[in-house]
């Protein structure tokens, strides 16, 4: 890394020395203002992704927010945890979990895999299916497949390096 | 392939940002600078260290730094382009500004008396003006700097924060100090509370208007025209304060000259191309010159355009930058004051959500009514950039009310979680 | 809560404010930023000129008439000739800006787009002593100065051009003044409010009533619609709608075809013509000959102005005979005659012939290249037999060359002045020659002459033809 950098800056050096002037410089700006617009615009486009996930993932555990939705509790502590998680998230239809963006519930857990498991929900019942996961998912200490698991309120589910409670209050 | 590069994360567009432009400024000028490189890196760590504390620590909202400092970094590389010595003088602001920042975040959370404090604002407030009155030095058609052994400092600044403060202290009516244990009620007031609110807000602004800052002057009325409309219910008081300044607005129009004239060169400033149109019509060439991607940092004439480094700025980044710089100026505001209005959103206590409304008003409306100056859009008036423009007042101001908008964003996420744990 | 909804109002308010904002900034780049660069405080146009030397321009042969010379840092634009190219060249100021091919070819003269360009920037490097581009007129500087010397004190126009490549010749428009900066700067003021409008580039902007000279045109309306072998009973005054209409001093010509109607130019024969192709025929004659087109050119060129709806047989009756409302410009009706010297063919005016860098090396070349058809190819033949007979037994006598065909037209036109005084009629003449095989076209108007187009216009169009026929 040291060296690319040194050997870099050593280029532009010797850019200036050699041409130096008006020349070399207004060749620069002009390349550069239309990368500089670029990276300005990512910077901007990357601001607001972010900000729009963070909403989404809001959304997801907002959506539990009824009084009588299960969510899903977090047992860790977050300050021992380098990742963004929530305390809860709230539970209804089918929700997978896993590291992707594009999932319903999303942690950047390195121990997570990208799809890592699915919530689904058939009437009242909610059933809990392990995705093809690299670590696994657990219940209750016992490790889950692909057939789906139906799932009580007070159970325990492990899940990368997370442990979660499966709450639902009955009626 | 973007992921590789790390180029989803924000922190590191700033940073290429910064030395794309300051390598630019490195062979801007013979002979080649090198303490412009030296600055660079210094900037680049600021804004590093920074926000990685934001982030490592759970300070709150950790956009809003980065909104900032992409704007700040912007700023400099026009700056510096403009004027070596003013760039690094605005380098400087900001390391004070950034420690500022920090120290209003500590304050805000540490100190729970601040809704207690009216009158004191108040006081203090009366008080700076009558230094300005007194001390004051007309720059520019406004009497509004004072200066103290070599530094000048631009009371209005503080003011605009202080203006808020008040504002939501009338709106939590909470008991406010006086001396000791002396407390004054809002009870007591009874029906003159809104007389009072009213008279308090307009002396603020009519301080202004005789300082001739009709700039603030509009940007306090706005801040205090949203805050009345998001949180009273009394529709007549609204429409009342409305027409009152709707009136003002139209006397002044009338017959104050210096406000007629403002608006005759925003009409037609080509009427008098050399004499008080000067500076819209060098903007506006400025502006014209750029194109959609600019000419490139360097290669324009932003020095030519009157108050490039201050007031018009917005018209040199349109310049060098083009259209699409300055479109991106106008983006990071408005992503800035959604944040705001997102942390206002999410606390509950009246006084905090209205310290956070207030803030992000002043943010959002001073610049649009900067740049809608610049650009002919609205009547010409004299107030900066927030976080771009030159000027140590300016800048520091503006990151303290970040560090409190920060503050109460530490505050919301603490609310969210204490929430989570009592459980619904 | 009720709060936070109008929170969300507040965000949507500012949200509508910066739209606003970037809104403005695009319709401001689209739509306003063109017509404002330009304007003389822009300092940036000037910024360039202290760091190229200005391109030269030269006539067709080489002559030097403007050139840049830097006294101290300053750069000086120096014209020789000084008023003799006024407008055509325009001038170079700081004070007042640029005009005519000096504002028109500012980006070759300057070479705006090679300094902006990526791909030159291997030259940008090597940092190489800064020369814009030159310009090679069309025009020929001997033509030009004589005539100008033919106008004399009179105001009006020249127009000489090849009507088989559209290359001006030579465009003199009087009065004209000195575009050199320091008389430029002394006399401003004057120039300005002079009620002879100097600063207008009569052959270019000039608009006139055209006259007589365009019964050429409507004979040519007239051969295509079937009245080749019309014959009028011409007793020096014929009514029309009421309204008399004479001959020039109510001559009577008695029983005359049409070729001998525009020998004479007879307005009873003509005014009847004007009726016969009615409005149909007038509108899509003036249609055909480009009457309130653009016409593209090196620098701006007035629209030539046909106002008329529908026409009463008062207003056919004009226009057949080239008065009324139309109006036309010097360059206009010069392309006009060329048009029929060449075969019916208009080819697109020129002015610059290419653009040269220092060395001598050819950038950019604009070539000749057509405009539109004005009339048959048979119509022109038949057209110019007539106008050679104005020349040998009409009103155009004067033109006349010993041991060379000429074809002309006279015009005098009456205009807003004629009404109340006499003695204020343009005076116009459009010829080409040699007739079978013509090598230039030309067009005078001399304005308010107070005289005839044969006695005033004629010479002089003939002298001109003569000198350039003669090398």
């Amino acid at each position: 890394m040291c060296y690319n950098e040194v050997s870099v800056m050593s280029f532009i050096y010797d850019l200036n020395l050699n041409y130096g002037g008006a020349g070399v410089f207004e060749v620069l700006s002009s390349i550069f203002k239309y990368i500089l617009m670029t990276v300005i615009y990512l910077f901007i486009y990357a601001v607001i992704r972010l900000i729009y996930l963070d909403i989404r993932s809001v959304n997801a555990q907002g959506k539990g927010a009824g009084k009588n939705t299960p969510y899903l509790k977090l047992i860790n502590r977050r300050e021992n945890l380098n990742f963004k998680v929530e305390e809860t998230y709230g539970l209804e239809g089918n929700i997978v979990i896993g590291r992707s963006d594009k999932n319903d519930i999303f942690i950047k857990d390195p121990y997570i895999s990208g799809t890592h498991a699915r919530f689904t929900q058939r009437e009242d019942q909610f059933f809990l299916e392990d995705l093809g996961s690299t670590n696994g998912t657990l219940i209750n200490g016992e490790q889950i497949g692909s057939r789906p698991v139906s799932l009580k309120d007070g159970d325990k589910i492990h899940i990368g390096q997370l442990d979660f409670l499966f709450v639902k209050k009955s009626k | 392939m973007l992921k590789l590069l790390g180029l989803k994360q924000p922190v590191v567009l700033i940073v290429l940002t910064d030395i794309i432009a300051f390598i630019l400024l490195y062979y801007y000028k013979k002979p080649a600078d090198h303490y412009i490189l030296l600055t660079g890196l210094l900037v680049i760590s600021l804004i590093i260290t920074t926000y990685f504390i934001i982030v490592k620590r759970r300070l709150g909202d950790e956009y809003l730094f980065l909104i900032v400092s992409m704007l700040v970094s912007m700023g400099f590389a026009m700056i510096y382009r403009l004027d070596k010595y003013m760039g690094s003088r605005q380098v400087v602001w900001f390391a004070a500004g950034i420690i500022l920042f920090f120290l209003s975040y500590t304050f805000f959370l540490k100190i729970k008396i601040l809704e207690k404090l009216m009158l004191y604002y108040i006081v203090v407030s009366v008080l700076l003006f009558g230094a300005t009155l007194v001390l004051g030095q007309s720059i520019k058609g406004s009497t509004n700097w004072i200066f103290i052994g070599g530094y000048s400092f631009q009371p209005s600044e503080v003011i605009k924060i202080i203006f808020v403060f008040t504002l939501a202290c009338f709106f939590k009516r909470s008991d406010q100090v006086i001396f000791g244990s002396i407390r004054l009620g809002f009870e007591k007031l009874g029906r003159l509370y809104r007389l009072a609110f009213m008279s308090v807000s307009f002396m603020f602004m009519g301080f202004l208007v005789l300082q001739r800052e009709w700039g603030t002057t509009l940007l306090l009325f706005l801040i205090y025209i949203s805050l009345l409309y998001v949180l009273d219910n009394n529709t007549v008081f609204f429409l009342i304060n409305t027409a009152a300044a709707a009136a003002g607005g139209v006397a002044g129009a009338l017959f104050v000259n210096h406000i007629k004239v403002r608006i005759d060169i925003w009409l037609n400033p080509w009427a008098d191309i050399a004499g008080k149109g000067y500076q819209v019509t060098q903007s506006l060439f400025a502006m014209g010159s750029g194109g959609f991607f600019g000419t490139g940092i360097g290669m324009g004439r932003p020095d030519l355009i009157p108050e490039a480094g201050t007031d018009f700025i917005f018209a040199a980044i349109c310049e060098e930058m083009g259209i699409f710089g300055g479109a991106a100026v106008v983006l990071l505001y408005f992503i800035l004051t959604y944040r705001g209005i997102k942390i206002a959103l999410s606390v509950k206590d009246v006084f905090i959500k209205t310290v956070a409304l207030g803030l992000t008003c002043m943010f959002g409306f001073q610049t649009f009514i900067i740049i809608g100056g610049v650009i002919k859009l609205i009547p010409l008036t004299g107030i900066t950039l927030p976080f771009i423009s030159y000027g140590g007042s300016s800048l520091t101001t503006s990151f303290i009310a970040l560090g409190i908008l920060q503050a109460i964003s530490q505050i919301s996420s603490e609310g969210e979680r204490s929430e989570e744990i009592a459980g619904e | 809560m009720r709060e936070n909804k109008r929170i969300i109002h507040v965000l949507v308010a500012i949200c509508l404010l910066f739209f606003a904002l970037i809104a403005y900034l695009t319709y401001f780049e689209v739509f306003i930023k063109g017509d404002i660069l330009s304007n003389s405080y822009n300092r940036r146009l000037w910024q360039r000129e202290e760091e190229v030397t200005r391109g030269r321009i030269y006539d067709c042969s080489g002559v030097l008439l403007a050139d840049s010379v830097k006294t101290g840092s300053k750069p000086e634009r120096i014209y020789p000739y000084g008023r003799l190219y006024s407008h055509v060249i325009g001038y170079n100021s700081i004070t007042y800006g640029k005009a005519l091919l000096e504002a028109a070819f500012n980006d070759y003269l300057l070479d705006i787009k090679g300094r902006n360009s990526i791909f030159k920037f291997k030259d940008r490097l090597d940092e190489r002593k800064e020369y814009g581009y030159d310009l090679h007129l069309t025009i020929d500087h001997r033509l030009q100065e004589l005539a100008r010397e033919l106008i004399g004190s009179r105001n009006g126009a020249v127009v000489a051009m090849n009507p088989k490549t559209g290359e001006i010749l030579a465009m003199v428009s009087k009065p004209d003044f000195d575009p050199n900066n320091k008389s430029l700067n002394q006399k401003w003021e004057d120039l300005v409010e002079s009620e002879d409008h100097p600063f207008l580039p009569r052959a270019t902007q000039g608009l006139y009533t055209p006259g007589s000279t365009f019964k050429t045109v409507v004979s040519a309306a007239a051969i295509e619609n079937g009245m080749k072998d019309i014959k009028f009973e011409d007793k020096g005054t014929v009514t029309i709608d009421g309204k008399k209409i004479r001959n020039t001093n109510g001559k009577a010509y008695g029983t005359i075809d049409l070729t001998r109607a525009l020998a004479v130019s007879s307005n009873v024969a003509f005014s009847q013509i004007g009726v016969k192709l009615g409005n149909e025929g007038l509108h899509s004659l003036a249609e055909r000959i480009g009457m309130g087109k653009e016409i593209p050119f090196d620098i701006h060129v007035n629209k030539s102005r046909f106002p008329y709806g529908e026409m009463g047989k008062t207003d056919m009756a004009a226009v057949g005979m080239g008065q009324g409302k139309m109006l036309v410009t010097p360059l206009h009706m010069a392309m006009l005659t060329s048009s029929i010297a060449n075969k019916g063919v208009m080819m697109k005016p020129i002015l610059v012939r290419y653009t040269a860098n220092r060395e001598g090396l050819r950038e950019k070349e604009w070539k000749p290249s057509r405009l539109y058809y004005t009339m048959s190819s048979l119509t022109a033949y038949r057209l110019r037999k007539m106008m050679e007979e104005v020349v040998k037994n009409g009103t155009g006598k004067n033109a006349a060359i010993k041991g060379i065909s000429v074809a002309g037209k006279t015009g005098t036109a009456e205009n807003e002045l004629t009404a109340d005084s006499k003695d204020k009629q343009h005076a116009w003449f459009i010829a080409f020659a040699p007739a079978d095989d013509p090598e230039i076209a030309v067009a005078v108007v001399l304005e308010y002459s107070g005289s005839t187009g044969g006695k005033l216009a004629a010479p002089i169009a003939r002298d001109i033809i003569k000198d350039w026929l003669a090398r």
